[in-house]
Parts: structure tokens; sequence; C-alpha cells
């Protein structure tokens, strides 16, 4: 439910609102408000100031509308009747949401979708966005979510509400854990699939990701499933912890890699980013990966790149051995 | 003084209702009592009020009035036929469909398009979504592709100007990939690292006359940019392989991103011993320390040198460094 809204975002809502309540001329207030995203008091509240408006001479008489009892009424439509056309970010919104659906596992690309799809060129054009002369722009706008094999199978477990058992390798513990689990969600997010599931182990509701699930075995045991979206991502939450580093260039392209929270230009090339750390690990790997091109300037403890490299040399001295 | 909604409401009707453009005079004389009196505060409202109605997508169109006694001033209205959504026929599963799309994507302009076409809110989470990102500069960019036009744009600092071959969202971003006319070969950005101007980013990207290049033919945007990053300026006639070992902890996931037939070697502890692209000496670097202790370059001995020595240097800073 929407907070504290302003005049623009209300009417915004009212012009989908109005359209759609002078198709079907009456319905539950609570009806109209789950459509729209609103309280009951919202669409209350905002139907009976739009039916104030009037101009003369038909003052009071523009948008004939009323709430009675828990149930909105709509008399002869005057204004109002038809919906605003689509403006830029809607028509593409629109569009990348349709074709990123037609990546998603389980899709299917000659159904309805891929009809309504085709459909959209007419709107998209009133919306000032040119769809290609050809019809189909695949050339020029591509969703790329290539995803682990493992990704199918978890999505149909999740919608089916069949529990798993994975053996699935934990970053932060460096190791491989075999794991029963009842998957929820399967969701895309900067460049990578995650499961969302309950995780028998800890017992509380975790994000893993596809990549580093080795196997996957159905146990025969189902659960109920339940709505559930995606997580917040780790990286908005102020507790995470951050780091302060300095980077050469040749290490700019942590910029485009990571979300970072600052960026402060050192002159001279370098510059000075504060970002979040999933882990200890994770930034030791950082660091590593950056070497002389990187230099950490503050962190919640000890650098933690000089104890893992060590172990790293170890490792190419047995080599020798 | 009325509220601001029902104001704004009213202007709409009466630009829309209205048989010819009206000025502000009268827009103020037929909204009895709802704008300002004073002629420069009634002029700041309406403008307000003439961006927040553009804001949400109403086309107003202005007109200047020459000859007659209201020559030099500025007439507004709107044409229903511009403002009204073209019909477009969706049976109720293709509704359904581009509904659920638009949840799995969790895109609030995406919704706003739904609701207009006459859908709902989906209120069945998906159990399958994807987090894409919204950047205002890609409809201009989008519409520029189409449209064969140039683009130009600032990119940390410098300004370009590019003939967009395509859009691809891969990683997480958007990138645009096109023939950079200054450096005059293919070149990719990243569009949410486009140089921000004009109020709210509205002049970020200029998009120029439409039919001004031609995409080659065999263009595709997923091939363009390659998914590999150990491949980048990696030429067919430098390609150099090396061999990493890599522990038993990690060889299943190295093995499916590679492929099984890079896979050289199989000890019975579990390890394997795979075979890399190292012709792009710092993308391999790179990929072989993210698996920090699980991967060992074993050949060619140059590049385990290299690793040798970028792993001393961390543990060891070189002084010069230190003092940055």
């Amino acid at each position: 439910m929407s907070g504290p809204r302003n005049a623009e975002d209300r009417l915004r809502r009212l012009l989908v609102m109005l359209p759609w309540l002078m198709e079907v001329g009456e319905a539950p207030l609570a009806d109209v408000a789950r459509r729209f995203n609103l309280s009951e008091a919202q669409v209350q509240g905002d139907l009976e100031l739009v039916a104030m408006c009037g101009l003369p001479p038909f003052v009071d008489e523009m948008v004939d509308v009323f709430v009675d009892d828990g149930m909105v009424f709509v008399g002869v439509p005057r204004l109002f009747t038809r919906p605003l056309r689509l403006t830029a970010p809607e028509a593409f919104s629109l569009l990348t949401s349709a074709r990123t659906a037609m990546e998603l596992p389980g899709a299917d690309r000659a159904g309805a979708l891929g009809r309504g799809l085709a459909k959209l060129a007419a709107v998209l054009a009133d919306a000032g966005i040119d769809t290609e002369p050809q019809g189909d722009d695949t050339a020029g706008v591509v969703v790329d979510l290539a995803r682990p094999e493992l990704t199918d199978e978890l999505a149909k477990a999740a919608a089916a509400g069949h529990e798993l058992a994975i053996g699935y390798y934990s970053p932060a513990r460096d190791e491989m854990t075999r794991r029963t689990i009842q998957p929820r969600h399967v969701f895309a997010d900067a460049g990578h699939w995650y499961a969302l599931a309950d995780d028998g182990r800890s017992q509380q509701r975790r994000t893993f990701r596809i990549d580093r699930i080795e196997s996957i075995e159905m146990t025969g045991r189902s659960f109920d499933i339940e709505s559930v979206g995606p997580p917040e991502r780790f990286f908005d939450d102020p507790d995470v912890a951050r780091a302060t580093i300095r980077l050469a260039p040749p290490a700019h392209w942590v910029l485009d890699q990571y979300p970072v929270d600052d960026v402060a230009d050192q002159g001279d090339g370098w510059v000075e980013v504060r970002l979040p750390v999933s882990s200890e690990r994770w930034l030791a790997k950082l660091l590593i990966r950056l070497g002389p091109d990187a230099v950490l300037v503050d962190a919640a403890g000890d650098n933690p790149a000089v104890a893992t490299a060590r172990r790293m040399l170890d490792r190419y001295d047995e080599r020798l051995r | 003084m009325v509220d601001r909604i029902e104001r704004l409401t009213n202007l709409l009707a009466l630009l829309l209702e209205t048989s010819r453009p009206l000025s502000l005079v009268e827009i103020a004389g037929d909204l009895v009592g709802q704008y300002p009196e004073n002629e420069r505060s009634r002029r700041a409202s309406f403008e307000r009020d003439k961006a927040a109605l553009r804001d949400i997508g109403v086309p107003i169109e202005t007109e200047m009035v020459t000859g007659g006694p209201y020559s030099g001033q500025t007439t507004y209205r709107i044409d229903r036929r511009a403002y009204e959504l073209t019909d477009l026929d969706l049976t109720p599963d293709e509704m359904r469909a581009l509904q659920v799309a638009v949840a799995a994507v969790r895109s609030e302009p995406g919704q706003h398009a739904i609701w207009k076409l006459g859908g709902a809110l989906d209120d069945e989470r998906p159990a399958v979504s994807a987090v894409i990102p919204e950047r205002p500069e890609l409809p201009a960019i989008r519409t520029a592709v189409a449209s064969r036009a140039p683009i130009e744009f600032s990119y940390r600092g410098d300004d370009r100007k590019l003939d967009p071959w395509g859009l691809l969202l891969r990683g997480g971003f958007w990138y645009v990939i096109g023939h950079d006319h200054a450096r005059n070969e293919r070149r990719t950005f990243r569009v949410d690292r486009f140089d921000r101007a004009g109020e709210g980013g509205a002049d970020t990207v200029r998009v120029g006359a439409s039919a001004s290049f031609d995409r080659p033919p065999s263009f595709d945007p997923r091939t363009a940019f390659p998914a590999d990053p150990k491949q980048i300026g990696h030429g067919a006639e430098e390609s150099i392989d090396a061999l990493v070992s890599i522990s038993a902890l990690r060889s299943g996931a190295v093995e499916r991103e590679l492929g099984s037939d890079r896979v050289v070697e199989r000890h019975d502890d579990g390890s394997v011993v795979v075979s890399v692209p190292a012709g792009n000496l710092a993308a391999f670097r790179s990929w072989v320390l993210g698996l920090l202790d699980h991967a060992v370059v074993e050949s060619p001995e140059d590049i385990r040198q290299h690793l040798i020595d970028w792993l001393t240097d961390v543990v060891e800073p070189d002084p010069e460094t230190m003092r940055r």
C-alpha cells in the first residue's frame, strides 16, 4: 500500500481508475482498492474529490461517481472514459517486462505472452517509442538472463512445492554443505540467479546462489506453497558493513561490477569508493584480484587479504616440493 | 483555494473539452477562484500544473496567437486523439500474460501501463522473477536504435556521439553498443554511467536525425559483447591456454562454467586440471584469483610466476603504493 501521495500520483491513479469504473459501472470498494493497490479510504477520498470537480455550465456533473455502503457507483460517463496513452517510460517498461518474461524459466514464447507482445507495437508508437520496421527487434534490444542449468528445476520445485536435498558450496565457510530446502522463489538480480528457500539446516529463510548448487535431489516430501516475493537487496541494507578502498584506473571496473555508496575523485586517476561488504572473505577476494591497483583505506576489521594471499602462496609452494 | 488535485482535474477537463485553444486568462476565467488573482503567481501556479500534467503523460499543445487583440499570447489545448490510448484488443489470456510479466519484474511504470490497458494488479506473486534496472535514458536510446538515429551524451566527462546499434541487458546492467564517431570504432557504454544533464536528466541523451546510419546486418548484441571477460581482447591467432589445478570443493562449479571438454585431468581426490584461455592476462588472473586457494596455475611458467609475484605483492605491498 502506498504511503503519503502527492497530487500528481493521485491524479495518475485516478486516470486509470475512472475509465475502468465507467466500463464496469459499479464495483465493491474493496475490489477497487485491491485492484489499484490503494486503501479503501484512499479510493473513497479521491473519488469523492473528483466528484466535486466540474466546469461551468456542468458544475459538479463532470464525473458522476459516488460511494455508498461499500460500493462504488458510476453514472453517465462524460469525461475520462478512455485511459490516457502510455508514457515513454511506461511503454518501455511494459515491453522490457514482456521480453524479460520470455527469458524466464518456463516461458511459453509462442503463447499468449508472445501474441500480447506483438500487439504492443501500436501503443509504443503512440508513446514515441519506435519499434523496428520489421516488427521484430531482437537485434535492437536484448535481455540476456542466461541461467545455470539447475535454475529450471528449482523454479519447478518452488511452483509445485517439492522439497529438495541440495549440495551447496558456502563461500562464507568455504565448504560444501548438504541441506534440505523448501524453495519459495527463484529470481535473477544483477547478473546472478538465486533461490529463496527455507533452509532445514539453519531453520531460516535463506538466499542461495544457484551457480553454487552442486546437486539437486527430490526428497519426495511436499510443502504448502505460499506467495513469496524476492528479498530486499542485501546491499541496500544499512546494517551491512562498509569498506573504503582507493582504486587505480585499471581497477575502475569495480564501479561497474558492484554497488557502491560513494565515489570521490582523488585527482591523478585514482578514486576512493565506499562499498558494502557481504563478508570478509568477499573483501579479501576483491583486494587480491585488484592487487597493486587497490589500497584498503578503512574496513571493519584488519585487512583480510594478507592472510588469504599467504595461504594461496603456500599452495604454490606445495607444488614445488 | 481548492485542493490541487481538484484544480488539476478541472484544468485537464477544460483543455480536453474546449473546442479551441485557450489562453491563460480564459482558463483562469473558466476555473473561477482556482488560480491566484495576481498575474505573476497565477502564471507560476499554471506552469506548475502544466508541468505536472505533462509529467503524467498528458499531451498539452501550445499555440501562439498571431493577429487580433490577443496577438502574442500563448494558448493551450489537448487533442483528444493524442490523449487517448489506442485500443489493443488484447484477449484475456494475453492481458493476463502481460500482467504476470510485469509482476515478475515488479516494475512500477509497467504496472501503470497494465492499468491503462485495462488489467489489474497481479496479486499472485509469480514463483520466478527478475530485477530489471529502470533508467530514464532507455526509452530515448531504444527509439534511436530503432529509427537509426545517432545519440549524443557525455560519458565520464567526455562528449560522445554514437550510432547506437543495440541495447543489451546483461549482468544486471544496461549497455548500449554502437559505432563511436570520434574514435571511429565499435564501443560499449553502460547506460547508468552516462553523465546526467538538464533538469531531472532530461538532456542526458540527445537524439539526432532518423535513418542516419545502417546497422551491420550481422550485428547481434549477444555476441558483440563477450559474455566471458576472459575472451575479451583475445584473438584466435594469439590463443594461449593455461593449465590450472582446481581443488575438489570447486571442481564441479568450474567444470559447469567452462564445460567438460576443458577438463584435462581428473584425480581420485576429486580435484581436476582444466585448460583455460589466458590470452587476456588480466581477465585470466582475475578469474583464477577469484577461486582463492582452490586454484593453482601449473603452466605456462611465465603466467604461473606472474600469479606468484602478484600474491607476494599483496602480502608485502610495494612501499610506493602504501603511501597512497
